[in-house]
């Protein structure tokens, strides 16, 4: 064999020679491919190497919480909490945190497109022809305009309610999964018959001693989980007092019932039942007369129907007469049922019983909005009658977070224009005309309206902290150029010249009303001062209104057990929040803190139960409801009653980008239609079948990770 | 070992390990030398001549004094003086080529540490380090040049001399690498 | 002066406090630009996490319940992962009294992944590059660790040296508070506290007397700089 030095081998050699001399002068040579580009035009509050810091909103759930973004030469490091915001002060949870991912998402929408409803191939358009294409749609019929928005940013859903009655359109329809998850419209429909107001509660956990939830989650899921986890940070920090009690009842063990003291799983639909027996018997423990109907169902009615014992029910019974400081929370999938609204009005009046009304409950300056899912049930029926000509839609993702059994795909081809302001390729932005995306929450202007976490009322400030990556528009600026090329009264009746010049229009109020955290002698100060500290707020709360203790409580149903064979579905809230979560690989990768899971979806079932049907860790089983079917591996959870499976939500996408795409399953095919009377979706009352498929995927679990070599435990 | 002895007979197969060890050798020797010459610019900045006429380090690197990172001046704060100068010199008019085109000038760094080194201006400044201690003299060089042997010994080395009291923190890894 | 006493970083974790929400983590892993490796790696148990929550289940339903620790570098005073590193990548500051992983020694022979009983060393198996441009939220303050190399959590040593740069530029004493590592300055309940151990007027000083404190494997003798706080009980009043 002849040596012969092809120019290949010379190839080689010369890349040897490149790496030895990388290696022998410490990658010297690299530095000469590095360039630093410095700055045209410095900002004056910029210092190359300095971070700058600017407060704004978090946008990745309708809570509200205020955020500081550390960024360094134009680019955004890192969300911190906002220590000076009221609901969260300085703290942060996991969604806030990886808002960055967000924002430099490479599957974002990087220009409006127009999309032909995912069939064509997409095709880039400017804006003037988007906001032209838009204006039309609108001229074709003015008053078949719909806006279909999500509970974030509330700037927008203003400024689409002062559009849709110019127009004389129906007012814009408003849901989140949040929303629905969390019993919303249940909710203001129970204040309202205990309080005959539509105020929002408010429970302060922050000086109580014994805390009792009915199914609220509000440490991870609910509806501002960080101001209440604050809260309970400080309940558990008072030493003043006893060490304080929280006690959780709820069907599946949620990460407030983790951190429970007491865990209850009382039978889904029996909880009003146990509130009532509660009340009735710490009245007799303080030697009074149970008012209305808390002297109608006894320890022994509660215990049979919950199916806890009676002595835990007593115990618990002597814990809040003991109390000096107790509060009750109602919440999560206790309300989403046919018995929703009993349970919490009856959770509401015994706060009022128990004297926690002006101490630990209250009830805020800001009223309930009416989200209810009655109302998407009507704009889908609108949408299936050909009444609508021009669909809006932002902030929500219907064909995922809606239950397919609403019928909104096959309701959507019935729409004239379907205009998706959506900044990911999310499974209904691809189902639209166009797409016209808008800036990322981190690149705009806004504002949110705290509804739950404070007491008093509080506008949390948005700003950019970066310019905008791509070729996206404020959704607002869009609209409101569309109804300037629609012209007449429409134009004349949106007088703005911007979303930064609506959002001033919107401050005057707060600067007339001369209290709150802001005072400033004109409107231009006022807004600096607003952007700077992140929000206005005016933390006081106000006087609650006598309870309106009935005889009866509304729609106090009992709930049958589940038939042979059949089990109770229980959806999970995860930090995927309503799935916009799915696209933030560290969301993914943080593992579920119950079960440790990262990157999928799993379904929670009674280690008893599985044995009996003969299912193991990691089998793969077939979920069935009346309405669809999902797979998914299956992880057994022992804190879950046996006769009840549950299901993360949040995953299962079929869009929304390579991170969130073909992983997990969308449990909102298995729900039905059905509201409760409140109008919420009772998704509680879902019944399914479990079926092996044979099948086994192992889920990615941080616990069964021992070392960096796996094995263990 | 047997296939190895026959072919170290064969000459090709010297010839060919000589060219080889040759090769990485040469790769090495140009390797090094790449790093102790200024490297090519965008635009032949001179400031041996900008020190000349007075101009201060701080003016041009503001942060040096108080940040980790000393900086580059903006385009614009180039143009603050260049636009009222006249463009007689061949660099001048890429200055006002960049400034024409909105484009930010495309600076090689010389003096750059490696990703796992943090080096902070500041306290260095503070202590009363001449800028000319690591630059070298920049009022003799036209664009900056790299300075020689600017390893971990050299910074032990003066850490050590100018403050032996304090070695305890300036000796420490975590100093410069997190 | 601090320079003839040196600092001794100190972390308490309140497990009463603790909810096992995770923001730790996340938080973490956001500051310190860790890798996030997808759901085949994690599954073979790679994760990149310097911090993580031990959840164990304890009693039987209905009376079941998860205790939660959530368990990162104890930065030992007699470290089990210090001796083992044939190249001194794995070392103590004297300075501030935290064990430091010098990633450009680091040649990854996993020695000390090995003898660390707490589990919390990570090690690159591969190069997980961001697609840009996830990049970039790179945080300038942190090296970028590449493949085959060993990592940990740090107390967020970038965030010390800034704190007290910044302090010693205006001439002062760190102040009790000052410097929070990206765990503690998000925990949502306030669970992890942290602060200068020699200072016996600090937060986190005063917690480490705490009757409820303990050490993890306090039998090993690691001497660790974190000190758990029992949950439960009845206690206060």
């Amino acid at each position: 064999m002849t040596k012969k030095l092809s120019r290949r081998d010379f190839l080689k050699l010369t890349g040897v020679s490149a790496a030895a001399a990388a290696v022998l002068t410490g990658c010297g040579p690299a530095s000469r491919y590095v360039t630093r580009r410095p700055y045209q035009d410095m900002p004056e509050y910029n210092q190359t190497g300095a971070s700058t810091y600017f407060a704004t909103t978090c946008m990745e759930c309708p809570a509200g919480c205020g955020l500081i973004l550390r960024t360094q030469e134009g680019r955004a490091i890192k969300a911190e909490g906002n220590p000076n915001h009221p609901l969260n002060r300085g703290k942060i949870c996991p969604r806030g945190l990886t808002a960055v991912q967000g924002l430099y998402n490479p599957d974002r929408v990087q220009f409006p497109t127009r999309q032909g409803r995912g069939e064509n191939s997409p095709q880039k358009l400017d804006w003037d022809t988007a906001t032209a294409l838009v204006a039309q749609s609108l001229k074709e019929a003015p008053t078949q305009a719909a806006f279909l928005l999500g509970a974030a940013p509330h700037h927008l859903a203003d400024l689409a309610d002062e559009m849709a009655a110019a127009l004389g359109a129906p007012a814009p329809v408003v849901y989140s999964a949040y929303g629905w998850l969390n019993g919303m419209a249940t909710l203001r429909e129970a204040t309202s018959q205990a309080f005959d107001t539509t105020r929002m509660p408010y429970f302060d956990l922050s000086a109580a001693d014994v805390v009792v939830s009915f199914g609220s989650d509000f440490l991870e899921g609910g509806l501002s989980p960080l101001a209440y986890s604050r809260m309970f940070g400080e309940m558990r920090r008072n030493t003043r007092v006893r060490r304080a009690k929280l006690v959780v009842i709820e069907p599946r063990m949620s990460v407030t019932g983790g951190a429970a003291d007491l865990w209850l799983p009382a039978a889904p639909g029996s909880e009003w039942l146990v509130a009532l027996a509660l009340g009735g018997r710490v009245a007799e423990l303080h030697g009074k007369a149970a008012p209305g109907p808390f002297n109608t169902v006894s320890i022994g009615q509660a215990s049979a129907a919950s199916g806890l014992a009676e002595e835990k029910l007593e115990e618990l019974a002597v814990l809040l007469a003991q109390a000096q400081t107790p509060v009750v929370i109602p919440g999560g999938s206790v309300l989403a049922g046919a018995s929703g609204v009993a349970s919490a009005q009856a959770a509401l009046l015994l706060n009022d019983l128990l004297g926690a009304a002006g101490s630990q409950f209250w009830l805020s300056p800001v009223e309930q909005p009416a989200y209810s899912m009655k109302a998407v049930q009507e704009l889908i029926a609108r949408m299936n009658a050909g009444q609508v000509q021009t669909l809006f839609i932002h902030g929500v993702n219907p064909l995922f977070d809606l239950p397919a059994a609403f019928g909104f795909a096959e309701a959507l081809q019935k729409v004239g224009t379907v205009i998706s302001f959506a900044s990911f390729p999310d499974e209904t932005a691809l189902a639209s005309d166009l797409i016209l995306p808008d800036h990322t929450p981190l690149e705009s202007f806004g504002y949110q309206r705290v509804l739950a976490g404070s007491a008093g009322e509080v506008l949390s400030g948005a700003q950019p902290v970066v310019v905008p990556l791509h070729d996206t528009r404020a959704s607002l600026d869009v609209l409101l150029a569309a109804a300037r090329l629609f012209g007449g009264s429409v134009a004349a009746a949106l007088p703005y010249t911007d979303e930064f010049d609506f959002i001033q229009q919107k401050l005057l109020p707060y600067q007339d009303a001369r209290q709150g955290s802001i005072t400033a002698p004109e409107i231009l100060t006022f807004q600096s001062i607003f952007q700077q500290k992140g929000g206005w707020w005016n933390v006081a709360a106000p006087e609650i209104p006598e309870a309106r203790i009935s005889a009866n409580l509304a729609g106090a149903v009992e709930r049958a057990a589940a038939p042979e064979g059949k089990f109770y579905l229980h959806l999970i809230q995860t930090q995927m929040g309503d799935g916009r979560g799915a696209n933030r690989p560290w969301l993914q990768e943080t593992p579920d803190p119950m079960t440790t899971v990262m990157w999928n979806s799993w379904v929670e079932i009674h280690p008893e139960t599985a044995h009996d049907l003969g299912i193991k860790d990691d089998d793969v089983v077939l979920i069935q409801s009346e309405t669809g079917q999902v797979e998914a591996s299956v992880y057994l959870y022992p804190a879950i009653r046996k006769d009840t499976v549950a299901i993360p939500f949040g995953q299962g996408h079929t869009a929304l980008g390579r991170y969130a795409q073909g992983r997990g399953c969308n449990p909102a095919e298995l729900l039905s239609a059905g509201l409760n009377p409140a109008g919420d979706l009772a998704y509680a009352d879902t019944l399914v079948t479990i079926r092996p498929t044979g099948k086994t995927r192992q889920l990615a679990r941080l616990e069964s990770r021992v070392g960096v070599y796996g094995g263990g435990h | 070992m047997e296939k190895l002895a026959a072919l170290w007979k064969r000459p090709l197969f010297r010839i060919g390990l000589g060219l080889f060890l040759f090769l990485v050798l040469a790769g090495a020797v140009g390797g090094i030398y790449l790093t102790q010459i200024p490297p090519e610019q965008p635009i032949q900045f001179p400031h041996a001549f900008h020190v000349g006429v007075g101009a201060q380090c701080l003016y041009c690197h503001p942060g040096a004094d108080s940040g980790p990172v000393a900086g580059l001046p903006s385009s614009g704060k180039c143009w603050g003086c260049h636009q009222q100068i006249a463009k007689k010199s061949p660099e001048l008019v890429k200055l006002a080529g960049f400034i024409e085109r909105n484009e930010p000038i495309p600076w090689v760094p010389v003096a750059i540490q490696p990703d796992f080194v943090h080096f902070n201006h500041q306290p260095h400044v503070a202590a009363g380090v001449d800028c000319a201690t690591c630059h070298g003299d920049v009022a003799k060089m036209k664009t900056a040049e790299p300075q020689r042997g600017q390893n971990m010994g050299w910074c032990l080395d003066c850490h050590q001399k100018m403050r032996p009291q304090e070695f305890l923190r300036l000796g420490d890894c975590a100093t410069c690498h997190y | 002066m601090a320079e003839e006493y040196p600092q001794k970083w100190g972390m308490v974790i309140d497990l009463d406090v603790c909810t096992g929400c995770n923001a730790c983590v996340t938080a973490c892993s956001m500051e310190n630009n860790v890798s996030f490796i997808g759901e085949d790696e994690n599954a073979y148990g790679r994760g990149m996490q310097w911090m993580r929550v031990q959840r164990y289940w304890e009693g039987e339903y209905p009376d079941v319940a998860p205790t939660r620790q959530p368990m990162l570098c104890q930065q030992c005073g007699h470290a089990p992962c210090e001796p083992v590193c044939p190249v001194f990548a794995s070392l103590h500051s004297e300075e501030e009294h935290i064990n430091v992983q010098v990633y450009n020694r680091c040649i990854g022979t996993r020695y000390c992944a090995n003898n660390c009983p707490y589990i919390a060393r990570v090690f690159n198996w591969f190069d997980y590059d961001l697609p840009s441009p996830l990049n970039f939220y790179l945080n300038p303050d942190v090296t970028v660790r590449r493949r085959s190399v060993m990592e940990k959590c740090t107390f967020c040593v970038q965030r010390i040296k800034h704190g007290e740069a910044a302090a010693r530029a205006e001439g002062r004493e760190v102040a009790d508070g000052e410097i929070v590592p990206a765990c503690a300055q998000a925990c949502p309940t306030e669970a992890i506290i942290f602060g200068d151990l020699t200072d016996p007027e600090s937060r986190v000083s005063k917690l480490t007397r705490s009757q409820r404190g303990f050490y993890q494997y306090e039998e090993l003798g690691t001497a660790p700089a974190v000190v758990y706080l029992k949950g439960g009980g009845e206690y206060g009043g």
